[in-house]
């Protein structure tokens, strides 16, 4: 299926949950990312029952001291 | 996973090369990169990683993630003290000719900071009474940039209405920034009754044995940055969304004024989390048998705590923090010269300027906390000459009592 991550048209497998997305897309630090979906916050403990759905917006973010979030 | 579980397994998962179930200490001020691409990436926001411990740290990461976790925010950072942390949210939101709305009854510290040093910068504060919602309505204006409580006024001992007072933020506009420290998220989690930012002095409870500073900026997630006051933030949450106020003090305002935690004083943070839910129950049930004693002892004139059944917060106790009013309380056996002797005669209990030890401590407010104030001003913050604060600690119930009533009766001793 299709989503978008960081802006960006990503195909992803069916029916990953969030942490299984961040597995997939090899997300860097994925202790450290928060994840923004559809334009809210999801809590970290909700990543693992969070399933992404077509045409979802994803953003991987991080707030360490650089700039102003990446994947 | 319950609260209980949060406070020992959040933010860590091990660490996976030794398989340490504490969280290590990195005790580092920098992180090396193989390639100065790597860490020009690191500066740009192209990929995650650390820089300097000023700005992140791991082991600091590990604290910030577990109390995300606990007040149920949507992040955290974490600062050297309570007063950084309220320094760096203040600092981030409000600029010279803006205004802050403050209960009135609070931490010293913390009103000197508005008063005195942001007043510096040409801030402009409005203390209003915590008990009395309507004052914070009357008190914003065009120019109101926040509203800022305590949980429990420390040390008036005044609970505010913290939904009705997030109401009229929310209707100005404005983000409720509540300071959670003296009853910490075993008590309540603010982000349900409304507050946009919650703040603690870790240094109290939640460090737990007086053995560390430091302080906590949770963003709870219910304020939009993105249709807020705050031009630059609304600008940032264009890339960042919902984190914008703590990308904008990560990136900005913490990172330019130094306030970071220690690396060591975070581990010793996580330790007190740990153990936090069983202290903090034993610390209420002290605390009210102790008022409950000092009530009922003819020689001692009032005492307040909220959770005793005449008080006038029994009610927000109930609702705000499941009957349960913590480990402060506040008391008075006549006069300034009675609370220096009882003060002088403890045997068991420390005389100190902390709170939310495991030992009992207590403090003359009047002469030291709030020293800077004139008697007026004290009285207009609800701090009376003859008040001592009680901070009620995890020792035997009868031992604390015994230290009191003894010390109580030497109080009266040149007396007679």
């Amino acid at each position: 299926m299709n989503i978008v991550v960081n802006g960006e048209q990503v195909n992803c497998s069916d029916g990953l949950t969030v942490s299984e997305l961040l597995v997939e897309q090899r997300v860097k630090m994925p202790d450290m990312v928060s994840v923004e979906l559809n334009g809210q916050i999801l809590r970290r403990n909700k990543f693992e029952a969070t399933t992404v759905k077509e045409g979802d917006k994803v953003e991987f973010l991080y707030f360490m001291g650089g700039g102003s979030g990446a994947k | 996973m319950k609260p209980e579980t949060q406070g020992i397994h959040g933010g860590y998962k091990g660490d996976s090369d030794s398989g340490a179930t504490a969280v290590p200490i990195y005790q580092t001020v920098s992180y090396a990169y193989k390639t100065a691409q790597e860490l020009a990436d690191v500066f740009d926001g192209k990929s995650p990683g650390y820089i300097y411990t000023r700005i992140a740290n791991p082991t600091t990461t590990a604290l910030e993630a577990r109390l995300t976790e606990l007040e149920d925010g949507i992040g955290c950072i974490a600062t050297s003290s309570g007063m950084a942390a309220i320094a760096s949210v203040v600092m981030g939101l409000v600029r010279s000719g803006g205004e802050i709305i403050s209960a009135a009854g609070i931490f010293g510290g913390t009103v000197s900071l508005f008063e005195n040093t942001l007043g510096r910068f040409g801030v402009k504060t409005s203390l209003v009474d915590a008990a009395d919602t309507k004052q914070f309505a009357k008190a914003v204006n065009d120019r109101t940039k926040l509203i800022f409580v305590e949980t429990i006024g420390n040390p008036r001992m005044d609970v505010p209405d913290i939904p009705a007072i997030a109401e009229i933020a929310h209707q100005a506009n404005i983000p409720l920034i509540v300071d959670n420290t003296v009853t910490t998220p075993f008590l309540i989690k603010p982000v349900e009754f409304g507050a946009d930012i919650v703040i603690h002095s870790t240094s109290k409870f939640i460090n737990g044995h007086g053995t560390a500073i430091g302080g906590a900026i949770i963003d709870t997630g219910n304020y939009n940055w993105a249709n807020g006051l705050f031009e630059d933030i609304k600008e940032l949450a264009q890339k960042v969304g919902q984190l914008a106020f703590l990308a904008h003090l990560r990136n900005l305002i913490y990172r330019d004024l130094g306030g970071c935690a220690a690396p060591m004083n975070s581990f010793l943070m996580l330790q007190g989390l740990e153990t936090l839910s069983g202290r903090m129950a034993k610390h209420c049930e002290n605390a009210e048998k102790l008022a409950q004693c000092l009530l009922a002892h003819p020689k001692v004139c009032w005492v307040n705590y909220p959770g005793l059944p005449d008080s006038n917060f029994r009610s927000r106790v109930v609702k705000l923090f499941n009957g349960r009013a913590g480990g402060l309380l506040t008391f008075g056996i006549g006069d300034k010269q009675k609370a220096f002797r009882f003060i002088d005669s403890l045997k068991l209990a420390k005389n100190l300027a902390n709170l939310g030890d495991a030992k009992t401590l207590v403090i003359h407010p009047s002469s030291t906390i709030f020293h800077e104030f004139s008697i007026a001003e004290q009285n207009k913050m609800g701090i009376g000459e003859d008040m001592v604060r009680v901070s009620v600690g995890l020792e035997d119930f009868e031992d604390i009592r015994d230290d009191f009533e003894q010390a109580i009766e030497k109080a009266f001793e040149v007396e007679k």
